[in-house]
Formats: structure tokens, C-alpha cells, sequence
């Protein structure tokens, strides 16, 4: 089955034993070839999600499908990569033994695998410490492993579980270059990260999962419509007195704040009689700024409570929880 | 196929990088090479250089071949693999389910496109690899010291290896599922070592009541005999006494056990003795049934170990045995009123108990002693196939 959707998950549940609902009823949708993002606050079903796409963990229910494969269908996971959290591999094996077996249990015939291990051990700058054993490795050359062993089987699908977690600043330069590489190659990746500055270089789409449930998904342009800006700085010493109050008043859509203009608008076009306003009255133009949200004020903002502007607690929903919001 | 091989692969590895493996391995070397180290000659036992002499065991008495037989089934097999090694091997493999149901490894193995079962049974057969490894290297060394010290080829000691594989896979089974519930190495070790403890103990209480079934049926045999004798020589003792009063002695059917009784006390004694012992036989018989019934639910362990004795000594091998000895206690003097005291000079389980008591363990079935241990087993490794099919992890 073709589609040109690598995920597309309808009403995905999980409610754990004792009540604990990880998941309710997560709709999301990963195009083919494309970096997604998938964030949000401790406890709100990131894992438990990327689990039940991964058959750890089994859905209390679940429509959608996986590479165009009904969710929860062994056999595609041959074409999924992998990367746990906290992943912990076997400490008597080396780098390449570690590729080369996870290979093997992804079906990987032999000579290929061997062939991908070396290359991928390259492509994660591990080639060095291929013969070293994994007990000798630091947090980031097992992140670094890790990586080159979701890779092993080419799959057409990555979902990388905090793959920069312990790892330097270098390393993750290195990381997102590498997933570039992989959108490059037409591969799907699913990023799961807390660092939102992170997600915010390589994505282009995202979800924020809140509380078991998808609070905001689109590219980041979707997602800040209508709260893009422009903000022209000025010199307000180059300026008399009154003078910049009259501008904005002039000028409508403009707000002013202390020495900035603020335009409410991602389009730069009613920027420009501003300008001129402020040019012809000799005013010296520190900066025109266009202004959008960061992933940092969405996400703030997905789990900020509306009504009492409190953040929202960190951790998944309980049943009774789910009920007195009905 | 490539990732069974791979998780066999990996398993070899896994042993390889375990100190404990390479240890019980050393340990094992040892134990052979001690085992090389004793011979038999016309003297006595030979330990190296030394001899020590014996007018009991020597190769005038004992042929050569059988005495390390024996050697290799009492100390290579009931001592060593079955109870050190097992414990040693209990030890390194207990962490083989903890650990690959650990968070951050479990996720690596069920994210790949394989089944969970066939995961969780590999890893079981994981755990057999370590001890077939070692019973085979054990094995193989025991079956040149028999040929080259007993001078008695003997491929039949071979069957050493599927037979402490079956037990120790008992054994194992039950770590598989403890390690799967508990999660933790120390809890299933603990878990499992008890479970044996359990095992062995109805194997122990079978063998006890089993014991005490042939030691009340000799007893009665034997009072029997001897009320019969008191009976002959109370009748003649009536008659003689009827020819000494000048009366015509009684016909032999005339005379009634009551007079017989009224005649011998001693015979009233005995016919006592016999009637509390035949009760006392119920309470054995009961004891029995209630014993085989709770074994026909666990794994038979020391039966299964068993099954190789019942290879190297054949049952009329063990029948010629106690024959022998019955025949010899026929002759003696002692028997009647000294019954069990010179057959148990070695012990209660020792010479003729234990082959008759060997006897009677032989005549239940293959089935009875593998079938139902397997039933256990498979009964076991299916509720924990189910825990892990079932389970989020």
C-alpha cells in the first residue's frame, strides 16, 4: 500500500492499568521525507506514543497506519528505524557488533549489514571505536551508536527518542546534520526532544502532545498564524518629543511601545509607510525586526491553561480527570 | 533464520564475556581431572601414587569399568552437574530475564520486526547453552577417562547431556518466569533455588514413604514367616507333649490357632506385632498416594538424573545385586531376629535399600517421570509466554 504519509494515526489511546491515560485519542500525520517534531511536557504520552508505534506497548486503541501498514504489524517494522530513550545496549558487544546485531534481528542479510555497519559507523563519526566495547563508550558515542543502529535496515521511517539527550554541543550539530542527511535520502524522521531549540533548527513540522492528546500540529508558519509581527526599532533621541506618538498615530495597525513600532502582521508591506514616516522625520532606524514565535512561546502557550494562565501540571491525564473535563 | 541466529550468536557472546562461565568451566576441568586421578587396583583405590588399601572396593571385587561408571554417575553427574554446577549455573543465568526485560533493552529487541515469543524462547534456550556447554565438555572429558582409565567405551554416558539439560530446564523454567514477574536477578535466583528445594523435598518424601513401604512389607513378610514357624513348632510342641502324657497326639488339622495361642504366648506377641504393622502399613500406603499426587504436578529432578543410572546399571544388573544379597541373608543366622541391622551397615540409603528402593523407582515409566516434568515445564514457559506477549514494557 502506497501513501504518501509515513504515519497517520487516528484516535490512539492508552489508559495503563489503575487508571492512568497516557494517551486520548491522538490524531497525527508524518508526510513522507519530512522532519517531525514531537514535543511536550513530561508525562504527556510522547514515549508511550512512539511505544505503541514501535509494538512496545499496546494501544487500548488505535486506528492508522505506518508506512501505509495497519499499525501494530510486525513485519513493517523492518522498515522502521529506532532509537530508545535511556536505550541501554548489550556491554560485551562493540559498536559494530551492536549495528551488526540489531541488523540482524531487523532481517538484514548478512553481507549487507556488515557493508551498512561500516558505512554507518562512518556516517556517525564512530568508525574509530568500531572495535571497542559499548561498556568504554561515553553518553554521546552511544547516542552516536544508537543512532547508526536504527539505521542499519534503510529503513524509510526513523523515530529518534531524545536523540541529543547527554550529548555535547558538537555532537548535536553533528546529529542534526545527520538527520538532514537522512531527509535528504527521502527518510521520514520523528524526532521526540525536550530541547525545543533543537526541534525548532530541523523541523518542519511539528506536534505538541499535551496530556495524552495533540494540542498543536502544523509547520511552525501554520501554528504562529496571526502572531507573526514586525517591530521597528528607533533612536528615540533623534526623535522630539511627541513625534513617534503622532507616527503611530498616523499609521494604522501600529502600536508603540517606549522606542518600537509594532505592526501585527507577517506581511512587510504596511511596514514601508512607517518607514518612510519615520525617515522623513529625520528618526534614526535602529531595526526592522520581522517577529514570529518561537517553538519555546507555542509550546508555553499549548500547555499554559487558558482560563487561569497557570501551566498546565506536567504528567498524563487520570480517569477521573477525563471525566470532570467532559 | 538470520535473527535466530544472531540472538544464538549474541547468547555465545553473552557467555563468553561472563567471568562465572570461564569459572565453572575451570571448575569443571577440575572436577575431571580429580576424577582421572582415582583408579582401582587388586589393593584398593588408587589416587595418583597412592593406594589405599581396601578389601572392598579393589578390582578383584569391582571391575574396573563399573567403578568409574558408578564414579561418573554418583559424583560426576548426581554431585556435580546436578547439584554444584546446577547452583553455579542457576547463578550466571539468572539475570538473562531481568536483564533483557530491562528498561532501555527491551525496546531495542521488541522494536525489530520478530516475534515476542520467539524472542522469550531464545532466550530460555540461551540459559540451556551455558549448561550444555558445560555438561558436554564435562561429558566428553568422562568418556575418555572411562575408556582410557576403565577401559570400557561407553557412548552411553552421552545421554548425560540431554538428561542434565532436562533437569536443569526445569529449573530454568521456573527463573524464566520469576525473572519475567520479579523482574530482578536476586528475587527469581531466590524464586527458582526455593522451588528446587520444593521439588527435591516431594522427591526426598517419595523416596521416604517408598522406604517405608518395603521396609513394612519385609517386616510383615518376616513376622509372617516367623508365626508360621512359631506355629509349626508350637504344634509339635503339643503333640510331643501329648506322646510324653501317654495320649494319642492331636492330628496337625485338629489343632486350632487357639490352642496354638493359648499354648505360646510368644505367638500372640507376634500375631500383635503383625496386625499393628499392617496398620501402621495403611498409614504408609496413604502417605504414598497423597505424595505421588502432589509429584505428578512438579518436575521429577532427581528421577530425571536418575534416568542415566538406569543406562549405565541395567535393572538386572541391580536385580542380580539384590538377589545376592538376599540370598545371603537367607543363609545367615541373623536374619530373623537382626532383619535390617547388618543390610544398613552403610546407611539407611546404602547396599541393598537403596538397589531395591532403585528397583522400585525403575518401574515408573519414561512417561510418568519425563511427561509429566515436561508438562510442568511447558505449562510454566507457557504463562510466562503469555506474561510477555501481554505485557507493555
Amino acid at each position: 500500500m502506497t501513501t504518501d504519509l509515513a504515519l497517520d494515526l487516528h484516535d490512539v489511546q492508552k489508559t495503563y492499568s489503575g487508571g492512568v491515560q497516557a494517551l486520548r485519542g491522538v490524531a497525527m500525520q508524518v508526510r513522507r521525507g519530512e522532519i517531525f517534531g514531537l514535543l511536550g511536557p513530561n508525562g504527556a504520552g510522547k514515549s508511550t506514543l512512539v511505544k505503541i508505534l514501535m509494538t512496545v506497548i499496546s494501544a487500548t486503541h488505535a486506528k492508522g497506519t505506518i508506512l501505509g501498514e495497519p499499525l501494530g504489524r510486525k513485519s513493517t517494522l523492518a522498515r522502521v528505524g529506532y532509537l530508545p530513550e535511556h536505550h541501554r545496549f548489550p556491554e560485551y558487544l562493540t559498536g559494530r557488533q551492536v549495528v551488526e546485531f540489531f541488523g540482524a534481528l531487523a532481517n538484514v542479510p548478512r553481507k549487507q549489514r556488515k557493508q551498512r555497519a561500516g558505512e554507518l559507523l562512518e556516517f556517525v563519526g564512530m568508525s574509530r571505536w568500531a572495535e571497542t566495547r559499548v561498556r568504554q563508550y561515553s553518553k554521546g558515542m552511544r547516542q552516536r551508536v544508537g543512532i547508526a543502529q536504527a539505521l542499519v535496515n534503510a529503513p524509510q521511517l526513523v523515530l529518534l527518542d531524545e536523540p541529543t539527550d547527554g550529548v555535547d554541543p558538537v555532537g548535536r550539530r553533528d546529529i542534526r546534520e545527520m538527520v538532514h542527511r537522512l531527509k535528504e535520502a527521502g527518510t521520514s524522521v520523528v524526532l521526540n526532544s525536550h530541547l525545543l531549540s533543537e526541534l525548532e533548527m530541523v523541523c518542519e513540522r511539528v506536534a505538541i502532545l499535551v496530556k495524552g492528546k495533540v494540542a498543536a500540529q502544523g509547520t511552525l508558519d501554520e501554528l504562529t498564524v496571526g502572531r507573526q509581527r514586525y517591530d521597528v526599532e528607533v533612536d528615540a533621541a533623534s526623535a522630539a518629543e511627541g513625534v513617534l506618538a503622532a507616527i503611530a498615530a498616523q499609521t494604522p495597525g501600529t502600536t508603540l511601545a517606549g522606542a518600537t513600532f509594532t505592526f501585527g502582521a507577517a506581511d512587510p508591506a504596511p511596514v514601508q509607510p512607517l518607514v518612510d514616516r519615520l525617515r522623513a522625520a529625520g528618526i534614526v532606524i535602529r531595526a526592522v525586526k520581522p517577529i514570529r514565535p518561537s517553538l519555546e512561546d507555542l509550546f508555553m502557550q499549548a500547555v499554559t491553561d487558558p482560563t487561569s494562565g497557570k501551566v498546565l501540571t506536567p504528567g498524563a491525564a487520570e480517569a477521573n480527570e477525563k471525566e470532570s473535563r467532559k | 533464520m538470520i535473527q535466530t541466529w544472531a540472538l544464538l550468536l549474541d547468547a555465545y557472546r553473552e557467555l563468553n564475556a561472563k567471568r562465572l562461565f570461564w569459572f565453572v568451566l575451570v571448575l569443571t576441568a577440575l572436577v575431571v581431572l580429580s576424577f582421572a586421578c582415582v583408579g582401582l587396583n587388586e589393593r584398593g583405590v588408587q589416587v595418583l601414587v597412592w593406594t589405599f588399601d581396601s578389601t572392598v572396593i579393589n578390582s578383584t571385587l569391582i571391575p574396573a569399568s563399573m567403578f568409574y561408571k558408578l564414579m561418573f554417575d554418583a559424583l560426576g553427574i548426581k554431585f556435580w552437574l546436578t547439584w554444584a554446577a546446577t547452583i553455579l549455573a542457576l547463578v550466571s543465568t539468572a539475570a538473562i530475564i531481568p536483564d533483557f526485560i530491562a528498561s532501555g533493552a527491551i525496546e531495542l529487541t521488541l522494536s525489530k520486526p520478530i516475534g515476542r515469543l520467539r524472542l522469550l524462547y531464545t532466550k530460555f534456550l540461551m540459559g540451556m547453552l551455558f549448561v550444555g556447554l558445560q555438561v558436554s565438555v564435562f561429558t566428553v572429558a568422562c568418556f575418555f577417562i572411562l575408556g582410557i582409565r576403565g577401559g570400557s567405551w561407553e557412548p552411553s554416558i552421552f545421554l548425560a547431556i540431554p538428561i542434565v539439560l532436562l533437569f536443569f530446564s526445569y529449573l530454568f523454567s521456573v527463573c524464566v518466569l520469576a525473572g519475567l514477574v520479579t523482574r530482578s536477578t536476586i528475587a527469581s535466583l531466590l524464586l527458582t533455588l526455593l522451588a528446587w528445594v520444593f521439588f527435591w523435598a516431594c522427591g526426598t518424601a517419595d523416596q521416604i514413604t517408598l522406604m517405608g513401604l518395603q521396609e513394612n512389607g519385609q517386616r510383615i513378610k518376616l513376622l509372617e514367616t516367623r508365626i508360621r514357624r512359631q506355629e509349626n513348632n508350637t504344634r509339635k510342641m503339643i503333640r510331643e507333649q501329648a506322646t510324653k502324657e501317654g495320649n494319642e497326639p492331636p492330628r496337625v488339622e485338629d489343632i486350632t490357632p487357639t490352642m496354638l495361642d493359648e499354648r505360646n504366648p510368644a505367638l500372640v506377641a507376634t500375631r500383635t506385632e503383625l496386625s499393628d504393622i499392617r496398620k501402621s502399613r495403611e498409614t504408609w500406603e496413604t502417605s504414598q498416594r497423597i505424595v505421588l499426587a502432589i509429584k505428578a504436578f512438579v518436575p521429577k529432578t532427581s528421577e530425571t538424573v536418575d534416568l542415566l543410572n538406569r543406562v549405565l546399571v541395567t535393572t538386572t544388573d541391580l536385580q542380580n545385586r539384590v538377589n545376592e544379597a538376599s540370598e545371603s541373608e537367607e543363609a545367615s543366622d541373623e536374619v530373623e531376629e537382626q532383619p535390617r541391622q547388618r543390610r544398613r551397615r552403610g546407611g539407611p540409603f546404602a547396599d541393598t535399600d537403596a538397589n531395591e528402593l532403585q528397583l522400585e523407582m525403575r518401574k515408573r515409566s519414561l512417561w510418568w517421570v519425563l511427561g509429566t516434568s515436561l508438562a510442568f515445564e511447558g505449562a510454566v514457559l507457557g504463562l510466562a509466554g503469555i506474561i510477555f506477549v501481554r505485557r507493555d514494557f
